[in-house]
């Protein structure tokens, strides 16, 4: 952070200035429309792993059969996002594991764990909504500036390559669970921490900790929090978006 | 007793907060909330606390008797126990 020698190619994003040198595929074709040229300084220097990418390889389990460049590929892309996203905590920023779709120039998150189906209701917003898309499909950036929230699209969006790199206020942040019938409400922020910090960093040292926990108290006092039960359709969408937007969809 | 180490806490929107940090975090992914007098009990066992320490800064602080203090101490004491927060 705040370093002068360059090592790496700039890219922005999240309205920082994050420094890296992408090798594998995934990360080199997600990262390429945040590219910057010219004599930029770096806010974030995202160093490769010591022993390179392919140190990685035993950190987790994996078959033996493994197609090695497919799991480097992977393994870069997961430990530059996750460098990435503790970095972000001190630059008043935070992950938010979530859907996030743009309408009319806000943002609105739907954050559950994986599986749930965040991603196929914001899908429906986009269908209804003319104008509408998805900024962030898996782990937005979420950044305070001047006590606004804003929701950023980055490179890291998970198994879904869609993220667009724009910033917008964060219109609202729901929970969504499965259930039989569609019913939304408001929430506080203390019944939202629990269930925004399982679905942020959670890995981190105590200095990360103690800015992780600042920043979430601000973010959550700071925006508006929702709770969603729905079903799959477009009678989901309406619940949520009606509560959200405030209006019916045409 | 006290409280184990590799957590941060804060007080946030009226709740005590607790979260695990470093290698804690590796294995300990939970969050743990804390109402007023647990809270007020987590940061007295930042440090190596007796039991009577406790009881004392609870009757001290609090509109209560010992013999209340006593129990809050072992229910708190209890709690941390069964979540993996008390250092042995």
């Amino acid at each position: 952070m705040g370093v002068s020698k360059r090592l790496g190619n700039i890219y922005r994003f999240a309205g920082l200035n994050v420094e890296m040198s992408p090798q594998y595929p995934t990360l080199l074709q997600r990262s390429a429309p945040y590219r910057v040229d010219g004599d930029v300084g770096a806010d974030i220097r995202i160093l490769p792993p010591t022993g390179g990418v392919e140190a990685l390889r035993d950190a987790a389990p994996h078959p033996a059969d493994v197609d090695l460049a497919r799991l480097d590929d992977v393994n870069e892309y997961l430990y530059y996002g996750g460098v990435f996203y503790r970095a972000l905590l001190h630059f008043d920023g935070m992950l938010l594991h979530a859907s996030a779709v743009a309408y009319d120039g806000k943002a609105y998150l739907f954050s559950a764990p994986s599986g749930t189906g965040k991603s196929t209701h914001t899908q429906e917003w986009v269908r209804a909504l003319p104008g509408a898309f998805i900024l962030n499909d898996d782990k937005p950036a979420l950044r305070l500036v001047d006590g606004t929230v804003y929701a950023c699209g980055t490179p890291f969006s998970g198994s879904s390559p869609l993220s667009v790199n724009v910033m917008l206020p964060v219109g609202g942040v729901c929970v969504l669970e499965r259930g039989d019938v569609n019913e939304i409400r408001s929430i506080s922020a203390s019944e939202a921490l629990p269930w925004v910090y399982g679905q942020t960093t959670k890995q981190v040292d105590a200095p990360e900790g103690e800015l992780l926990l600042d920043v979430l108290e601000r973010v959550l006092g700071a925006v508006r929090l929702w709770r969603l039960r729905c079903g799959i359709g477009r009678e989901a969408m309406e619940c949520s978006f009606s509560a959200m937007v405030g209006k019916r969809s045409e | 007793m006290r409280a184990k180490e590799g957590f941060v806490y804060k007080q946030m929107h009226g709740t005590g907060v607790v979260v695990p940090v470093g290698e804690t975090s590796r294995e300990f992914r939970g969050m743990v909330t804390l109402n007023e007098t647990g809270s007020f009990l987590w940061e007295r066992m930042q440090v190596e606390v007796t039991r009577e320490e406790l009881v004392r800064a609870l009757t001290e602080e609090y509109d209560t008797d010992a013999e209340t203090a006593g129990k809050d101490v072992d229910a708190f004491a209890a709690k941390l126990r069964e979540a993996g927060l008390l250092a042995e």
